[in-house]
């Protein structure tokens, strides 16, 4: 019986003339392996703000599912398979269906080849991309956002650009805005009024586009394209705000019926 | 250890043994003869898994929980619209890999201004040549116009039912720049035909593009091939739409699709 430390006759020893890396000491039994908090303790820095963290976030959702009832706790979501996939599945051969119906029927217009040497007399893009054609269509704002001795800030087409920006960044802001666990639009009218708005502006703005269809002043058609988005959203506003009115009165209404005013 | 087969799981004399209908007796047999060759048993517990997830019993989702099914179902198209999106895609992809095989993006083939180019006069091969060409291009025109339809109803049934909400923010953002790229996606399919509205379009992209400050020129070169249109721009319409634009959509849609399995279907409640 040698151990791996005991000389050989050549004056080495085992430990010294293995090649495999020697036996595996490293590697905890099973039942030994850290847990998260140990791992935590050992780690620092930034690996230990990580599972520092998950240790708190596994405690809060440990917390929310114990501690609250399913009717008191926000309702998060529920799962995408099977309810929503089997449902979008079932009507996914209507849907394909429904395309080439309209395929059928209304085939696509083909119109004259490309001649650089002839504006036509009428430029438009497809429909979805009319309340960007309207955008490019705001000059005659322009002089109004003149500063300095009647300069104009911006040429007209950078104006239509900036104002790309603008929408874009404004719907990309919304759930930065927006929080809290109101859903319905009659929970937040406000919020309700301000997409009833933007979904006004871009059918105005798509009718600024096709200005040439309409029989009106174009200034008409420009204070028209923002008033008529205010006036949605302001409309959208009282409605929603007489709806919860409504529903105010009768959840009072029955608590008076249960216990009327002494 | 000896090298004798050792054959104490005999399986053939156990079949023998029990009383089998011939339905099970063949399938047995099957099983065991393909078990020998593919150690199906090593796969079994996925095949359970897989088998136990299909036949699981649906939870209740809130709206079942709580009765309301009489009062939403009529919300229930609305939900679909960012998977009738995707399945239009999908038609648009399809017919469009069809399309592609007689289409040619050249500008060649005009002797003077205005005659038809070679881009042309591939669509007009298409529409009366080609073996259901029209068509074949009728599906795909339409299914790229019922896909943003249904992406600009998705925005607007998120933004109403208040869906965008902490913590699906990035979702929110990921779907606008998903808008971005399938009106760009539009954009592009609407230059290729390279008729007259197709170039006069693709004119006002030029002008709007050079009329941004200071990545404005860089991005004309970069999108249009030039401060003018011609082939350069149809190539690269071409190459936009049928090789950049659908690997990234694809996978923006696929992350997009992810974070919602991941998070759950915000219902409004």
């Amino acid at each position: 019986m040698t151990d791996d430390t005991t000389p050989m006759t050549d004056g080495g020893t085992d430990e010294q003339a293995r090649t495999d890396g020697g036996p595996p000491a490293t590697v905890p039994p099973d039942d030994e392996t850290p847990t998260w908090s140990e791992r935590k303790e050992h780690t620092q820095g930034l690996a230990q703000l990580t599972y520092q963290y998950f240790e708190r976030s596994r405690r809060e959702d440990e917390d929310l599912r114990t501690e609250s009832t399913y009717v008191e706790r926000d309702v998060l979501g529920f799962p995408t398979w099977p309810h929503e996939t089997l449902r979008n599945l079932a009507i996914t051969s209507f849907f394909v269906g429904m395309i080439i119906l309209v395929s059928a029927i209304l085939p696509p217009h083909f119109g004259d080849p490309a001649n650089p040497g002839s504006t036509p007399a009428i430029i438009l893009p497809d429909w979805y991309l009319y309340w960007s054609f309207g955008l490019l269509k705001l000059d005659p704002l322009n002089p109004d956002l003149a500063v300095l001795g009647g300069n104009i800030v911006m040429s007209n087409e950078l104006l239509g650009i900036v104002a790309h920006g603008i929408i874009f960044g404004v719907i990309t802001l919304v759930p930065f805005l927006n929080k809290g666990s109101a859903r319905r639009p009659v929970e937040q009218p406000f919020w309700a009024a301000v997409g009833a708005a933007g979904v006004t502006l871009s059918f105005t703005l798509a009718a600024l586009a096709i200005q040439n269809f309409f029989p009106f002043q174009l200034e008409l058609i420009v204070s028209l394209t923002f008033l008529l988005p205010v006036v949605a959203g302001v409309l959208t506003y009282a409605v929603l705000k007489t709806m919860r009115e409504g529903y105010m009165y009768d959840l009072n209404r029955r608590y008076y019926m249960l216990r009327p005013p002494k | 250890m000896s090298l004798k087969k050792q054959d104490e799981m005999d399986h053939n004399a156990w079949l023998k043994t029990q009383d089998l209908t011939a339905i099970e007796t063949v399938f047995l047999t099957t099983l065991i003869w393909l078990d020998k060759r593919l150690r199906i048993v090593d796969y079994l517990e996925l095949l359970e898994t897989m088998y136990y997830r299909a036949n699981l019993q649906m939870p209740k989702s809130h709206t079942e929980q709580y009765d309301l099914d009489n009062k939403f179902w009529y919300w229930y198209p609305l939900y679909s619209l960012g998977s009738l999106s995707i399945i239009a895609y999908l038609v648009a992809a399809v017919t469009g890999a069809l399309l592609g095989f007689y289409y040619a993006p050249s500008t060649a083939g005009a002797a003077a201004q205005g005659d038809p180019t070679a881009a042309y006069d591939s669509l007009v091969a298409i529409m009366t040549d080609v073996q259901f060409g029209f068509m074949l291009r009728s599906i795909h025109r339409w299914s790229a116009q019922f896909m943003v339809a249904a992406v600009f109803l998705h925005m607007l049934r998120v933004y109403f039912t208040g869906s965008y909400k902490e913590p699906r923010e990035v979702n929110w953002v990921l779907g606008i720049v998903l808008i971005g790229l399938t009106l760009l996606f539009g954009f592009s399919g609407y230059v290729l035909p390279w008729k007259q509205l197709s170039f006069w379009a693709a004119q006002i992209g030029v002008e709007m593009a050079l009329a941004t400050p200071l990545v404005g020129e860089w991005a004309a070169q970069l999108l249009f091939g030039g401060f003018t249109l011609g082939q350069a721009t149809l190539v690269r319409m071409y190459i936009l739409h049928v090789f950049v634009l659908p690997f990234v959509v694809t996978g923006l849609i696929a992350l997009h699709v992810g974070i919602v399995w991941v998070q759950g279907i915000a219902e409004p409640h």
